[in-house]
Formats: C-alpha cells, structure tokens, sequence
C-alpha cells in the first residue's frame, strides 16, 4: 500500500505540473493517529501530502462534481468511486473528458477506531476501479459475497415486524441529511426535501417525517444506487442505509432486469423509463 | 454530601416520581440521554453522548400554537407552553457550559424567549465532572474545566467513596434538601483530568476578526458537505425555522432545528441566498462559534466536546481549523479583497 501511496504522489505531482490536471482529489492525513481526510491538492509541490493507506475511508466521486468548469481534474478511484463517476457521466452530471481517473485496486478499508473493515467494504463486490485512465497498483481479486444476506432476512419479517422495524430506524434519523450529501447520485438541483413552498417533505423530525424522506430518497436513488456505501458510513447515527438500497436494488433487478449501477458509463433508467412490458404487480 | 454507589438507583427513582430525569446512557446503538425508568442503567463513563442534551430545551421541533376554527366556527390561537420539571443527571462540564450559552441566547439581551424559559425554569442540572476524557474532547482549551461544571445547580464529583455533591445556586439547594435522605457525610477523592486534545486559543478571535475575506475558507469549506451534521449534534448550536403543519380547520406553528449548512437556511424570497456555497457557510458556522457569539455575549460558542469532531463525515475538523487560524497569515486577506475590488 506504501507503493501505491509513492507511485500516486509522484504521478499527482506529474500531473499537475504537466498542467494536464489543476487538481488531484484523494486524501490526506487527519488530526487522527489512522484517519485520513480528503485532500485537494492543486500544487506539485503539495502532492507529498497525498496519502493512501487503509484509512480511506471517503468516497471521491461526488467531490469531481466540484471543480466543473475549472478545467481537468484527477480523481482517485477504487472501485466504489469508479462506479460513482460511472453514473455521475451517466446522469449527464460530469463528462467523462472532465475527470482523469486514478485507478487504485482497493483492499477494503478500515474504521480507524475499531480497527475492522468498513461494513461497506466487506459488502462491496467490486474493488477494482471499474473504469480509469490509468492503474497504480495490482488488480485485486474480487470476493465472492451474497450482499443480499441482510435484505432476505429483512423479507423474511412479517409486515408487523417490518414496520416496527422501519420505525425503529427512523426513530433514529435526525435529518441531517449526510446521506444525501455525501452520496454520489443525490445530484438534484433541488432536492424534493428542499422545495419548502411545495411542502414536499415537513421539517419536523418524527419517525412519519423522517421515513418519508429517508424512503422517498432510496426510491429516488434506487436504480441508481452504486453501492459505494458511503451514505451509511456517514451517517452520523449510524442507519443501516445499505440494507432499504439493497432490497430496492433487488426488487428493481427482479422487475426490471436492472443489473448493478455504475458498471460502465451507459447505465440504465428503470425507474425513469417506460416500456410496454414493463410489469405492473405494484399498480 | 455523599451519594453511596449504590444508593444511586434510589436516589434516580425518588427524582423520576416528581420529575422526568435523563440521564446518558446507552439505548441500543444509540448513547444519549436517556429519559429515566427504574432499571435504566445509567453510563456515566462512556464520554460524550452522540446526541447533546439540548433537545431537552430546545426540542428538534416544538409546537408554539395552535390555531383554527373552532365547532362555532370561532377563530382562535393557542400558544403551546409545555414544560415539565426535568432532570439533567450526570451530564458533564461541556454540556453544563453549552445550557449556559444557550440561556444567553433565549434568556438574554431583552428578549425573553417564551417556549425556552418555562422549560429552562422547571430544569435541573446535576453535573458529574469527568472522570475521563475522550481523544476529541478539547474543553479545557476553550476556557472550561473537566473538574468543574460551576454553572450547574448541583455538582457530582465521583470517586471510590461515591458522589461527593455540591450544590452550587439556590435551585440546587432546595434539591439537596429533598435528597437528604440518601446522602451521607462524606468527600470523594478523585484526581484531576485534563484533556489530551490542545488547541491553542490565544489570539484566534483577533485574528478571525480580520479574516472574514481569507483564502483559508476557501480551502478548508472544499471537502465540507454542508451537510447539517456538526450543527445538529453540537450541543450548542441553536438555530431554527419556523414552519406550520395545516389539516382541515386546524394548523400548528412550530419551530424545528434549522442548520446554517443547508442551502435553503438563508435563502430568501426570489431565491435570492446570500449564502449559496459552501465557502460562506462553512466561515458563517466558525465565526459564529469562535467570533460572533463573543461579541454578543462574551463566550466562545464552541465547549469543546468534541461531538462535531467526531461525526463530521469528512473529517472537518474545528480543532484543526483553530491551528489553522492559529498559522494563518491575516495579511493574505488583503489579497482577496484587492482582488476583488479589481474584479478578479
Ligand atoms: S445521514 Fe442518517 S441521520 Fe442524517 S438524514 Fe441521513 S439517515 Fe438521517
Ligand atoms: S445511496 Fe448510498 S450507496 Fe447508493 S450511491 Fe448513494 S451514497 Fe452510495
Ligand atoms: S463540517 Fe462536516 S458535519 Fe459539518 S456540514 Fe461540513 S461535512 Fe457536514
Ligand atoms: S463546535 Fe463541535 S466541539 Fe464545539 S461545542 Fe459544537 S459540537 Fe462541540
């Protein structure tokens, strides 16, 4: 991991000095013995302080967003950024000419008090970069996993049971909205939540408000969803976000053949598209 | 006076008959301060709970009247005041300082805040001084004392011997007399703790002072998400909105948390916002903390408890930030101000 570390500054530094790129995105050292934040770097001479180690816990892609218009960025990409960028291109978000991708085959991350692996790392099938421009590092081999495990038992529940579960966790939600921030495909305008005058969403925080927003919001991102994790990492009362994406996930593959977002910059809209065949059970 | 360990269920079941008590505590994944029942086991060592106590005052949203027709068809609104005689047990000195900052707010100034001060009236505050610190606690940088919650109304202090007990206004005083019968003669030795985070202050205000045009806020707001995370679970943070809720003949105004991240915090009609990036936002949350509220009533409005520093997603960390200030060249904000005023 040193490597890569040593191989991503020295190629940072080319890169901005070639003036191929006016910034590196990717990370930094935090206050923190093993945590790490991210980093913008816009000078060579700055790329030093790039790091790479198992404490990366932050996803990249919805950072690329930021710079658009400032001319070309690089972006550090394992697979769950990878596929982030993917759907940001699809979603007429980015262009893939507007971002340099660093690739970097990922060995799963860790939280840096606890010392174990990120549960969305240990529920990620696709840690290598799935689109880049360039590879630091070896190709990793991807794990074999049923990431549905916890949504099967979640549909195992009787309806009484699922909703003092859905209760449970909503309880829990103090809208603070890092979910949707932080997520790579919640790139509305203006977000449902935020369109006060159409009063949308309430702003008292219940369990009735805070399920509609979080439900609303895994509809909206359910076809879209690249399973980067990175909202249930953030969440700073910790949600089992990924379990309500995941069975979204699985019911729009079982409906609609969906597949999994963000493998390749094409992508599809089951939700935003309408075909004849389509299956109608939930009318 | 001293509270036997184990006289302490006793004591918290004597205090839930008359009073609703909360006290931190871990309730499944969550630590918080939990409304008390005999059995709840209170944890006075975990160190700062995730969420503050201020939703005790200041609810994450809180009913200020109701208004509608009535079967006459008679128009009529009524304010909303609850408040119940509440309990704070065993919160520690950052917490006890952050209700000091909010009773400036909405007791102070010639403004008497009429949904806070009934609740605030009918609070007690009984202070545990720490014991522990975590990694991110930080208070006794910001001018507190872990060993000391003087704006308490009664202050714990644990060692082997039990809860030596102070009580430290008059409210405290009429409480301690109601809890006699569970105290002893007695003091408890414990030693002193100090907070392994330092940051230093000196300066910083006078600095920032000068700083609100500075490239630094460029720099740092980049990876911020502007999300409303440090604002909701600071403990001091205490901004809202107001909005109404409408069902038939009937509607409810009420105030809800509101976060100086959001976008639409300062929007205003026409869309105009004042505040659209993240650059102006993130600036606005740490001049207020470590500037504004200095101006207005004399205290930093940061505690140091550290809970922003712990769940801000991308490691937005204020601590660092203060070094920052701490290295930063003011003169560098004079750039940016030419700058502009060449249009640049
Ligand atoms: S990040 Fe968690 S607490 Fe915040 S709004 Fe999302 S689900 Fe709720
Ligand atoms: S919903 Fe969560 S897992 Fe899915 S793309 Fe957004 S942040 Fe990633
Ligand atoms: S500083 Fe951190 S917690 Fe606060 S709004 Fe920014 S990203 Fe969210
Ligand atoms: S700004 Fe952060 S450390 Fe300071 S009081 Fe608020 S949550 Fe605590």
């Amino acid at each position: 991991m040193s490597d890569i570390q040593t191989t991503l500054r020295t190629r940072a530094a080319e890169l901005l000095s070639s003036g191929e790129v006016v910034e590196v995105i990717g990370w930094t050292a935090g206050r923190f013995d093993n945590q790490t934040t991210p980093a913008f770097i816009t000078k060579a001479e700055d790329a030093e302080s790039l790091v790479f180690n198992e404490y990366c816990v932050n996803t990249t892609s919805k950072f690329s967003l930021m710079e658009r218009g400032l001319g070309k960025v690089a972006v550090c990409v394992r697979g769950c950024d990878s596929r982030g960028i993917n759907r940001m291109i699809t979603d007429n978000q980015l262009k893939r000419e507007e971002v340099h991708l660093i690739g970097i085959p990922c060995t799963g991350m860790k939280d840096r008090k606890t010392g174990e692996e990120l549960l969305k790392c240990r529920e990620c099938s696709y840690r290598n970069p799935v689109v880049y421009d360039e590879l630091i590092g070896e190709s990793v081999t991807e794990p074999e996993l049923n990431r549905f495990d916890a949504v099967e038992k979640l549909e195992a529940m009787d309806q009484a049971e699922r909703a003092a579960f859905f209760d449970s966790v909503y309880e829990r939600c103090i809208r603070c909205y890092a979910c949707r921030e932080v997520c790579p495909v919640c790139t509305c305008k203006s977000c449902f939540v935020d369109q006060l005058a159409a009063g949308w969403q309430g702003k008292r925080s219940n369990v009735a408000e805070n399920k509609f927003y979080g439900l609303t919001r895994v509809f909206h991102v359910g076809d879209r969803c690249v399973e980067c994790g990175e909202c249930q990492r953030a969440c700073p009362m910790d949600l089992p976000l990924m379990l309500l994406n995941r069975k979204m996930i699985k019911d729009l593959d079982l409906l609609f053949e969906a597949g999994e977002a963000g493998l390749d910059a094409e992508g599809t809209n089951p939700l935003g598209t309408y075909d004849v065949n389509d299956v109608e059970e939930f009318m | 006076m001293l509270l036997a360990k184990d006289r302490l269920p006793q004591l918290l079941d004597h205090l839930a008959a008359q009073a609703r008590v909360y006290v931190p505590a871990r309730v499944g994944e969550d630590t918080r301060f939990a409304l008390y029942s005999s059995g709840l086991e209170p944890d006075f060592e975990m160190v700062n709970t995730s969420l503050p106590p201020k939703d005790l005052l200041f609810p994450q949203a809180q009913s200020m009247y109701r208004y509608g027709f009535d079967d006459n068809g008679t128009p009529f609104i009524d304010p909303v005041h609850d408040s119940d005689n509440t309990v704070l047990f065993g919160v520690r000195p950052c917490d006890v300082q952050s209700i000091a900052c909010m009773d400036d707010v909405f007791l102070t100034m010639g403004y008497e805040d009429e949904f806070y001060a009934p609740k605030r009236e009918k609070l007690l505050i009984v202070a545990l001084v720490c014991n522990n610190v975590a990694e991110s606690c930080f208070c006794d940088s910001m001018g507190l004392d872990p060993n000391s919650a003087p704006y308490a109304d009664i202050q714990l202090r644990q060692g082997s011997e039990g809860f030596e007990i102070v009580a430290q206004t008059e409210k405290g005083q009429a409480a301690l007399s109601d809890w006699k019968s569970f105290l002893s003669d007695g003091t408890a030795t414990r030693d002193n703790v100090s907070c392994t985070l330092k940051v230093d202050m000196t300066g910083i205000k006078d600095k920032l002072d000068e700083m609100y045009e500075h490239p630094i806020w460029d720099r740092i707001s980049k990876k911020c998400l502007t999300c409303g995370t440090c604002t909701y679970v600071c403990p001091t943070c205490h901004c809202f909105d107001i909005s109404q809720e409408n069902r038939m003949k009937l509607g409810e105004r009420f105030r809800s948390w509101d976060s100086c991240m959001f976008s639409n915090y300062t929007e205003m009609a026409g869309h105009h916002n004042p505040r659209a990036g993240k650059q102006p936002r993130v600036r606005q949350r740490f001049l207020h903390k470590l500037c504004f509220f200095e101006d207005r009533y004399g205290k930093t409005l940061c505690v140091g408890c550290g809970r922003c520093v712990e769940k801000c997603p991308v490691a937005l960390d204020i601590t660092v930030l203060i070094d920052q200030i701490g290295a930063a060249d003011v003169a560098e904000g004079a750039e940016v101000l030419e700058g502009a005023a060449h249009g640049n």
